[in-house]
């Protein structure tokens, strides 16, 4: 008996399989459609995963608390003789004095990162150099040592050699030497970036002696950022305090309100498609009707008629997924979500060349899936409960 | 006896204001084996008696017996189950899917039932061969002429070995060469032990030698004839 219904499913399937390849052109469409939601959907879902994982990396490097000096509301060099007055407060794990600034290279119209700060001064965790896919970070006496990021290598034609020059204010040059290369891993902060020693970047930017631009300060318990934020803006009043939970929640609002929009568009798309499945599977033509007809008075059951519907919508989904979804993870890898640009221009503003790494949880997958799939298996089938209403008699003759 | 109803009424949309008593106090017994026409004008209940016997829906009223199981009262479901095994039926339009081949439209039956396709196929190609349609296995059934759709239609209705064939002015649509032919094939299926009911106020039917017994219907009420 039980054998017998597998048969019978198996029946029902290669009918409905039969019917889809005789409305070929129609099944054809919807298959389409639908694919192209399923691809929307997941490849949002992937970038957006990948986004937040950024931010996180982006965060995770972030200093605990960044201090600038301000003047007339612009930020400008700020002495290292700060130091000794942040040296009195409780709390304070770590001051590294930092160089950093964009370097635009007007032969090959770039713009790049450049960073100086004293490495080896870093508490573990924060330290860079944990993301070296190969190489070494300089040291403190490495003097002409450089560390770059991936479109930096691209740009510099860093393949064949190791050493290169930029231009000094007073155009004179000073040369470097690549002793290693981020991992792709941390693009998004990492790919236009050249670190250096801190009197490296002293000498290429002409910052005299005792200046740089800002202080990285670590703390020893994370609880106490925003006391600590407190005391050294009371201690040092010149100076802007951005402490790190400040700039994860702009982040947070920035990336939140493109994510937000970005849903809605594709719940709106998705709501078309489900009215569109909903029309199509409504009303039963009347072929439709004379098709249920014959099969009831040939013995099949309300059930039967049911189960090919059925099947036919979960093979038309089924064939969606595997098409979207495939087509999303191509779209995000290969062509680096090139059709989320205008959307998630923020972020593309941020780092020009992010490469992405998708990421897909199940429980997105079976997200996405309770998204789309069920709406139109329901649309599909649920009418199709109208032909317990085609009276088998009507197969008769008049 | 292979049918035998007795009393049996038949009211359309009872108690609404659109009630048809198509029906009314049928008594008839066909013996196994037999071939019986029913004839009668259009409107007269031929197909809602053959529905009937045909276990597409039970009667209003009154007691019909279809191979020694009692219709009154059975749910759909045992309908349906109880057709399947039992009744062949041929159509006015013979009533085939024109998209679906010849082959899968005569094994339609066979899906619900689980026969697996090579069975299907077997015992499909049997019957083409018997009714010298085998060329066409593959054709679209839309494409293929109005004798050899008949043949699909007849070949449809044996496909599960039924003991009853029932058929609804099998002859309405074909010419005389064509009717002829039809009523030569049930002549056969009668020698070979078929129990056959034709509808149908065609004389090339109820004039037929093979016809043993012809049945009026008039207004839902038969005149023995
Ligand atoms: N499904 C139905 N609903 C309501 N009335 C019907 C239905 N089928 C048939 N009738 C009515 O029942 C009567 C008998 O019809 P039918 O059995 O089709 O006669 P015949 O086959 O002899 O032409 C007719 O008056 C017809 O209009
Ligand atoms: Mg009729």
């Amino acid at each position: 008996m039980a054998l017998k219904n597998i048969e019978k499913q198996l029946n029902i399937l290669d009918y409905a399989l039969s019917s889809l390849w005789r409305r070929r052109a129609k099944s054809f469409s919807i298959l389409l459609v639908f694919a192209a939601i399923i691809f929307l959907l997941a490849s949002f879902q992937m970038v957006t995963q990948s986004l937040s994982d950024k931010a996180k990396q982006v965060l995770a490097y972030t200093p605990e608390i960044t201090l600038q000096k301000m003047s007339a509301g612009r930020q400008e060099a700020i002495p290292l003789a700060y130091r000794e007055q942040l040296a009195g407060i409780f709390g304070i794990r770590r001051v590294v004095p930092r160089i950093w600034g964009y370097y635009f290279d007007e032969v090959r119209l770039a713009n790049y990162t450049v960073m100086g700060m004293e490495l080896e001064n870093m508490p573990e965790g924060a330290r860079l150099d944990a993301s070296l896919a190969n190489g070494k970070m300089p040291g403190p006496e490495a003097r002409g040592w450089v560390f770059v990021g991936h479109s930096i290598k691209e740009a510099l034609n860093l393949d064949e050699r190791y050493t290169f020059s930029l231009f000094r204010p007073d155009l004179t040059l000073k040369a470097f030497t690549v002793s290693g290369e981020f991992s792709r891993d941390t693009d998004i902060l990492t790919n236009d970036l050249i670190v250096m020693n801190l009197a490296d970047a002293r000498d290429l930017y002409g910052i005299p002696a005792g200046l740089v631009t800002d202080f990285c300060v670590y703390v020893a318990n994370p609880k106490e950022i925003d006391t600590i934020a407190k005391k050294i803006s009371t201690a040092l009043p010149s100076v802007r305090v951005l402490t790190r939970p400040q700039i994860q929640k702009t982040y947070q609002v920035v990336f939140g309100w493109r994510s937000g929009f970005g849903s809605i568009c594709l719940l709106a798309a998705l709501a078309a498609f489900v009215i569109l499945a909903w029309d199509k599977a409504s009303g039963l033509s009347p072929e439709e009707r004379r098709e249920i007809a014959i099969l009831k008075v040939l013995g099949w059951e309300t059930s039967d008629i049911l189960a090919t519907r059925f099947w036919e919508s979960l093979i038309v989904s089924g064939l969606a997924c595997i098409l979207g979804m495939t087509a999303a993870y191509i779209h995000v890898v290969y062509f680096a979500a090139s059709l989320f640009r205008p959307v998630l221009m923020g972020w593309s503003v941020l780092r020009p060349d992010l490469h992405l790494l998708p990421r897909m949880a199940a429980g997105d997958i079976l997200l996405i899936l309770a998204f789309t799939v069920i709406p139109y298996l329901a649309a599909t089938v649920i009418p199709a409960w109208r032909s317990a209403t085609v009276p088998a008699d009507s197969a008769l003759g008049g | 006896m292979l049918i035998e109803l007795s009393g049996v009424s038949k009211i359309y949309n009872q108690g609404r204001a659109n009630e048809v008593r198509a029906l009314t106090n049928i008594d008839l017994v066909v013996e196994q084996g037999s071939m019986v026409c029913l004839k009668g004008p259009s409107g007269s209940g031929k197909s809602t008696l053959l529905a009937i016997i045909g276990c597409i829906f039970p009667p209003t009223s009154g007691r019909a017996a279809i191979a020694d199981r009692q219709l009154a009262r059975l749910p759909d479901r045992f309908l349906t189950l109880h057709r399947r095994e039992t009744i062949g039926f041929i159509f006015q339009r013979f009533n085939v899917l024109p998209e679906l081949t010849v082959l899968d439209n005569i094994t339609l039956p066979l899906l619900p039932l689980g026969v697996p396709p090579k069975e299907r196929k077997e015992r499909a190609q049997q019957l083409m061969a018997r009714f010298g349609i085998s060329h066409r296995a593959e054709f679209p059934a839309g494409q293929i002429s109005g004798g050899e759709l008949q043949r699909v239609a007849i070949a449809r209705a044996l496909i599960n070995n039924q003991p009853i064939i029932l058929a609804d002015e099998p002859t309405a649509h074909l010419d005389t060469v064509l009717s002829w032919e039809f009523m030569e094939i049930m002549q056969q299926l009668q020698a070979a032990g078929k129990t056959i009911v034709i509808a149908s106020h065609d004389p090339l039917v109820f004039e037929h030698p093979a016809v043993e017994r012809t049945v009026t219907i008039k207004d839902g009420r038969l005149h023995a004839s």
